[in-house]
Formats: C-alpha cells, structure tokens, sequence
C-alpha cells in the first residue's frame, strides 16, 4: 500500500535519536526562545532555568521545542486560512443564533487558539505543542517521551509533573460527580480529574482554563492575559463574531503587557492572583472572555477534527470492516480474559462471558440489549494500577527556585503523585475542591488516576507507523507518570505486575532480572491499588494480540484524520542484531536510572487530613 | 424487536460528541446463584506479599466492589482484615477476586475465611469456610 512505501522511504531518512541522545551532554545554554515575529522584548531575556542534573533532560530539547512550534505556527496558519475560506454565519432568531456555519465558526475558534503561540508569556507556547495531532493530541517531542516525561513551559525549562494526556474524546467526560449509589467517582478532566466542570458544565471547558495560568506551561500571571493578547490576536474578528461585538472592549491599563510577559508564580505578584488592575465592568468582561476561551476550545476538542470516530474499530462496528484474526482474537481477549472492558467499557451487549475453564471469551451470541454504537472505551472511574515512581519525571529536580523566585516543588524526591487523593484534599500540584462532601473519600481515592479512553494510545505520525521498536517509531509515553514506553510494555504490566513484583524502587531491580520483563518495582502509591489486574495468565502471543486490537482504535481509518501529516521531526528506529534493547518488551530500557534512596512522603501531601490509610504513605 | 432497539440505540448516539451521548456505568447484574466455585487459593506467597484468589458467580451490584478476607493465627478469631480493589464485569457472568494480605510474619500459619463486598462496604454474603496457608 501506498503508506507502506512513504513508510520504507522514511525509514532510509530515519536517525537512530537514541544514539544522540546517550551522550551525557547538558542543553546549551542559548537555548532559552522568546517571542516570534510580535515585537522585540525591552528586557533581556531572563537566565533560563536548569535545575537538572546532566542526562535528565534530553540534549535535542531545544531542537526540538523549535521543531514543535514551527509545526504548530503551520497549523495555526491553516487554520486561519480555514476560517477566511469559512462564509460567515448570520445572526438570527430569538434567541439569537448564528446561523448556518456558526457551529463550524466556533470550532475554529477553538483550533485557533489551540495553536496560539501569543497565549503565553514569552509568545512561545501553544497548547498544541504539548498536544500534537499526530500524536492522538499527546506528547509531541519523542526524546521527551523517553526521558523527562513532562513538557517544558513557555519559561523554558519549569516542566509539570505528568504526561500530556491525551485530549481526544474528553469532551465527552461528564461533569465530576460521586455517584451515591455506585459510591465512587465519575467524570471530569486531567489525570486527577481536578477540572470538574462545575461552573461551565463542562470539565473539558474547564480543563482548558487551567494550562494558560499553569505556572509549569503557558504560564500567565493573570487569566485576563488571555483577553490582553486576543485583543492583538488576528482572528479577533471571529472572535467578536462567535462571542459578540465589544466583548474585546477592555480598557487594559499600560502596564498589561508587562504583566503579561512575566510568568506566574514570580514572586513580584506576591500572592496576587490579578496583578492587572481592571475596573469591575472589564474585569467581569475578561472573565467571560476567560470562559469563552475554555468553551471555543471544548468545542474544538468535542469536533470531528479531534474526536473523529473514524477507526477501524468503528468500522467494524458499521459492519465495514473485518478485523484481522489477531485483532478479533485481541478484541475478545481484551473483553474476555484479560478483562480490561471492566474499565474500558467497549459498549457491546454481548451475553456474559461463561466462567473458567468452559470459556475466557465472551459469547458472541448478541443479547438484544441496546449497544453503544460508539463506545469510550473508559468508564470515567479512576484506579490506581500501582505504576513505580519514574525517576526520570522532570518534576522532582525543581527544588530550587528560578529567577522568578519559583520554585515548583519544594519536595524534591519527596513528592507522591496521589492524584484523585490529593485533588479531593486541596493538595499542591492540584486545584482546590469545589465540594468540601467529598473531602472525606481522599484516603479512598489517593492514587487514583482517571481511566484514559483506550482509543487512540497507539495514533502516531505516518511516517512512523508504529508505537513498538524496532520501527521506524514514534516514541509515545503511557500511563501517568510515562513510566511505560510502548504498548507491549503496557498490557504486560497489566498481565505480570503482580507475577513479577519486587521491593524494590525503579532502576534497581536485582542483577539477573530486567526491569519491565521479569521485575515489576514496587508501586509508588501502595494504598487503595486494583487488583483486577496484575495476573491474567495472558501468553506472549495474546499480549500482542490485545495490542493488535488497540492499533484498531487509532482515528484515521474511515477518513484521514486532520493534521496527521505535520509532524517533520525524525522517527526512531533500532537494530535488534546490535541493541539488547531493540524490542517492544525493552525499549526505553537504556534510559532507566537508579531511584535515589526516597525520602518519607512530603507531610505537605500525606500529612493532610483525612490521612491516608489504612497504612500511611511511604 | 433486537434490530428496532439497536436502531434506536444508534440515533440516540449517532449526532456529535457530547457529553450525553456519551456513555452509561452499568451497574453487574447479580447472576442467579451467587458461590464460590474456585478457590480460594494462595496465588503467590512471599515474605512482602501474600495474595489469596477465589472465583465466584458475578455478585452484581456497584461496579467497584472489594474482595475482603478475615485472617488470624487462630481459627477463632479471624479478626484482621485486608481489602482489595476488584471492578466487577458488566459482561462476565463471573469474578475473579484477588486480595493482598500483607505485613505477615514469616513461618506461621494463619487461618482465613474469604468474602467481598460492595463499594459501600456491605457484604455480598458469599463467604468461604476457613482455611489456612503458612507464610514461608
Ligand atoms: C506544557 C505542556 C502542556 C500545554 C502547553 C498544555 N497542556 Fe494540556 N495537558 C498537559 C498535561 C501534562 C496534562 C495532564 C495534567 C494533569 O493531569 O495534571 C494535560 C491534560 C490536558 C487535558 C485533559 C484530558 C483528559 O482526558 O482529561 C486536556 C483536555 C488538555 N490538556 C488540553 C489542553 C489545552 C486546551 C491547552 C491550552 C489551553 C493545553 N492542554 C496546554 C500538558 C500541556
Ligand atoms: C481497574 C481498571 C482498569 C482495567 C481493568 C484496565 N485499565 Fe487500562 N487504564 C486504567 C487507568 C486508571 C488508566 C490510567 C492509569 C494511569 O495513568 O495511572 C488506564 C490507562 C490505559 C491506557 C492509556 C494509557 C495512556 O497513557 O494513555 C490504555 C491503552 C489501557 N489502559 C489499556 C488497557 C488494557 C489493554 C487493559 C487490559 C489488559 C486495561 N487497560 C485494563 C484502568 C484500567
């Protein structure tokens, strides 16, 4: 087939990154980017921050960030021209719609500023360039992927503390709720679920009014920043068209700009979380302009550019396509045996699976029960699957404050990623709780992480087809903290986390053992940890069938899948003749370093009430 | 009749993602006799880790649900608990419950009893009688 070829020829092009990346070289320091094109800064450019011992970060990073955003300015070039190619809609009706292509208006809004580089203090992040097309809107920078996890801010190089989840199909979270009946958690967005949606009705509209203000990515002072730079912005005009004529019209004081263009967190605000100094009247209009710009953003997200349903799988459910027998026997593994449909509920109403030894896949016979003719593959619950601390997250060496006077995390090595324990809490790295009824059920949810949609864990860029090594591929990061680097590693954890256990802290599993083969290290977060998996008695050829069926969950099947093609970095490839970790079991292998000795949980995290128990953290 | 109700299913679900469409948590249905037909049994014993399995009719109910087992030295007095995590399958007519059992002290004998548990804590009443396994 024609993607073959294009994939042969990329494959002559292909630079084996991983050969660049063991040398033990630090970023140079002229790395630090400032604004692009809009005016030259009045200051110099603030000493960039590099609290990282040699080897954390990768040495391409500054390539790279320039490779990401020449990608994104592409995108955001398109999407201008799509919106001038767009007839303009017409205000009718009572109420008042915008009628004909107001919808489609609105989505491009939302793209528009999913690709604004202008949102940012230094002009130099977008939020696509940590959520890139080609990547399921995920991680975008491979020697990222391998290494630090996290991604680098606009103040380069703060970082958060997680992976760059994966945005397709969260519009369809609901709002956070404690389901009284069932007694747990369902909705919301971002790994801990924090963006609850309450106010806007929408965790996802929520979710996008928190990375422009995050202090680790774009990193805004002030949320009426964003209102400041889309006065400047050139797809103003559709703004006032979708949100109303005059809703730009602020009287923003002459300092904005100066306020804008220094990250937050710096200690010259102080404790001040609106250094702008707005009249009441403009302040409530840069407010509505703040939830316009989460709700524009839902809606580009919740689009078929985003969203699309175009998958094999979805064929397969229209009866338009046939899957493999290694996809059909992976499919009844992955709702059978493996039993990951408990979690990532695939929809169907096949008659229950027959017990053990008579059967370990599901009936085929359908039951009549009305199917989900598009199923999420998530339940919008959250479990802790009990992945090892990652050594290599970028966000335990910010210890020491920047030049700003911000330091990210006091804790060191100290910190625990709690995730639903330390959101239901108030707990740093998290947003306040809208709902004190929940606060009690923190101990019952610490290292909780939200059920991810399956769909689209294995989208990558054409040129790289696959996930797994030897390639040519596109190194992804899974789960939470990245620890898994392909998807073969991800459904044997599933399959030998509790075959393989040892007590022991990731980098230092004992000589004779390979970390993520025959030694699984001990959970960071032993409390509340599921046991639904860990053993399911899968053989080696049935994990790669159950990767073979999530391959057919990636968009792009029915249709080409929007901005696939805008990924010009470099794919990775290895040969399994010369690197003992050239396979999908071991790749990322090379880079695992040793866990320091851990200091106790941070008491700032496991010292808040309600403690965690019944065993404390350590 | 099977063909209107997928039908129906799939105008429901058919227009743009939104959040409504989206999806439902179904609750298991509880199977007709509800017993534990494998197990349970020690599915690996080390000194930091101890876990007991047993397979069981789907007890239906709250998906999130807790394999429990009641443990001692005494027979009589299986006072200490240990609790686990188990998501129940709307689609399998069965469960496999999976506990971890830890902090034991090595080369002793402890006598347990399993059972498990909604995600409110109430029992689902399908217990095992005692049995016992020695830590190595
Ligand atoms: C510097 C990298 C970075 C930037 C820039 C960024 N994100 Fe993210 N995004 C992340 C990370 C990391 C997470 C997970 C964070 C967490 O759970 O704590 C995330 C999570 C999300 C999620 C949650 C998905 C889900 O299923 O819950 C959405 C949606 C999202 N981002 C959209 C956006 C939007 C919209 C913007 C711009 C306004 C943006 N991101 C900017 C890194 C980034
Ligand atoms: C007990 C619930 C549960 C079961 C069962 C389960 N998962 Fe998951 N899955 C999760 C949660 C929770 C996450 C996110 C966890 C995290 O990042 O810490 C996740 C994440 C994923 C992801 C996305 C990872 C990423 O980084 O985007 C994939 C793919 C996946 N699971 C596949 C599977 C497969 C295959 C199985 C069966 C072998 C399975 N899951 C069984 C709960 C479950």
């Amino acid at each position: 087939m024609k993607r073959r070829k294009l994939a042969a020829l990329w494959a002559v092009l292909v630079t084996v990154v991983a050969a660049l990346l063991v040398s033990s070289q630090t970023v140079p320091v002229s790395a630090q980017n400032h604004g692009h094109g809009n005016g030259v800064r009045e200051v110099p450019p603030p000493p960039f921050y590099n609290p990282y011992p040699p080897g954390i970060l990768p040495p391409d990073l500054p390539q790279e960030i320039e490779r990401v955003r020449r990608e994104v300015r592409f995108i955001e070039n398109e999407a201008l021209a799509q919106w001038q190619a767009l007839t303009p809609p017409t205000l009718t009706g009572q109420p008042p719609i915008l009628a004909h292509t107001g919808q489609r208006a609105n989505v491009l809004l939302g793209k528009l500023m999913n690709f604004d580089e202008n949102i940012s203090p230094f002009k130099n992040r977008a939020c696509g360039f940590c959520h890139m097309p080609y990547a399921g809107f995920s991680g975008s920078i491979p020697s990222v992927n391998l290494t630090m996890i996290a991604y680098p801010g606009s103040f380069q190089f703060r970082a958060g503390k997680r992976t760059a989840q994966r945005y397709t199909y969260s519009p369809n979270f609901p709002v956070l709720n404690f389901n009284a009946a069932q007694a747990a958690f369902f909705g919301g967005n971002f790994w801990d679920s924090r963006a609850t949606g309450y106010l806007l009705g929408s965790p996802d509209a929520n979710q996008a009014q928190g990375p422009p203000v995050d202090t680790q990515e774009h990193a805004l002072p002030d949320t009426a920043c964003i209102a400041f730079r889309l006065t400047t912005a050139a797809y103003r005009p559709l703004f006032e068209t979708v949100w109303g004529a005059g809703s730009l019209d602020i009287k923003f004081p002459h300092n904005t700009e100066g306020i804008c263009e220094t990250p937050g967190g710096a200690s010259v605000f102080g404790t001040n979380t609106m250094p702008i100094q707005l009249s009441p009247d403009d302040r409530a209009k840069a407010n509505n302009v703040f939830d316009h710009w989460g709700e524009s953003l839902d809606q580009y997200e919740a689009s078929p550019d985003v969203s699309a349903f175009s998958s094999k799988f979805d064929a397969f459910l229209h009866n338009d396509y046939t899957l493999t027998p290694d996809e059909m026997a992976g499919y009844n593994l992955f709702r059978g045996k493996a039993n990951c449909n408990s979690c990532h509920l695939d929809g169907r109403s096949t008659a229950p699976t027959p017990p053990p030894p008579e059967g370990t896949a599901p009936n085929s016979e359908d039951t009549g029960a009305a199917a989900n003719a598009r199923p999420l593959f998530t339940c919008f619950g959250s479990a802790n699957l009990g992945l090892p601390l990652n050594p290599r997250d970028a966000i335990y060496y910010q210890d020491k404050p920047d030049f700003f006077g911000f330091t990210a995390n006091p804790y060191g090595f100290g910190f625990r990623d709690l995730g639903l324990g330390t959101f239901l809490r108030s707990g740093p790295g998290s947003w306040p709780s809208p709902n004190d009824d929940w606060t009690p059920f923190a101990p019952t949810s610490d290292g909780q992480m939200q059920t991810s949609t399956a769909r689209n864990a294995a989208l990558v860029p054409p040129q790289c087809p696959t996930t797994e090594a030897p390639g040519p591929y596109f190194q992804k990061e899974f789960f939470h903290n990245g620890y898994i680097k392909s998807l073969k590693q991800l459904v044997h954890f599933y399959n030998t986390r509790d075959v393989y256990p040892f007590p022991v802290t990731s980098g230092n599993c004992p000589a004779g053992k390979t970390e993520k083969v025959d030694c699984w290290p001990m959970p960071e977060v032993p409390n509340n940890l599921d046991m639904t998996i860990g053993k399911l008695g899968l053989t080696d050829t049935e994990e790669n069938q159950i990767v073979a069926f999530l391959q057919t969950l990636t968009d792009g099947f029915t249709r080409p899948y929007p901005d696939i093609n805008t990924f010009t970095g470099m794919c990775m490839a290895c040969n399994p003749a010369t690197d003992p970790n050239c396979s999908p079991s071991r790749q990322g292998n090379g880079f695992l370093i040793p866990t320091p000795p851990l200091p106790p949980c941070a008491s700032a995290i496991c010292g808040v009430a309600p403690l965690p128990g019944p065993k404390p953290i350590p | 009749m099977n063909r209107l109700l997928l039908m129906l299913a799939v105008a429901a679900t058919a227009g743009p993602a939104n959040p409504v469409s989206a999806q439902f948590v179904p609750s298991s249905k509880k199977a007709a006799h509800v017993r534990i037909f494998k197990g349970p049994e020690l599915e690996s014993a080390t000194e930091n880790l101890t876990i007991i399995r047993w397979i069981s009719d789907n007890p239906g109910g709250s998906p999130e649900h807790f394999g429990v087992v009641h443990y001692g030295k005494d027979p009589k007095d299986l006072s200490q608990t240990a609790k686990s995590h188990i998501r129940l399958n709307p689609t399998h007519s069965y469960t496999e419950f999976r506990v971890r059992v830890d902090g034991l002290a090595p080369k002793t004998t402890y006598y347990y009893k399993v059972d498990s548990a909604d995600a409110h804590g109430a029992s689902d009443g399908v217990i095992s009688p005692i049995n016992a396994f020695t830590t190595p």
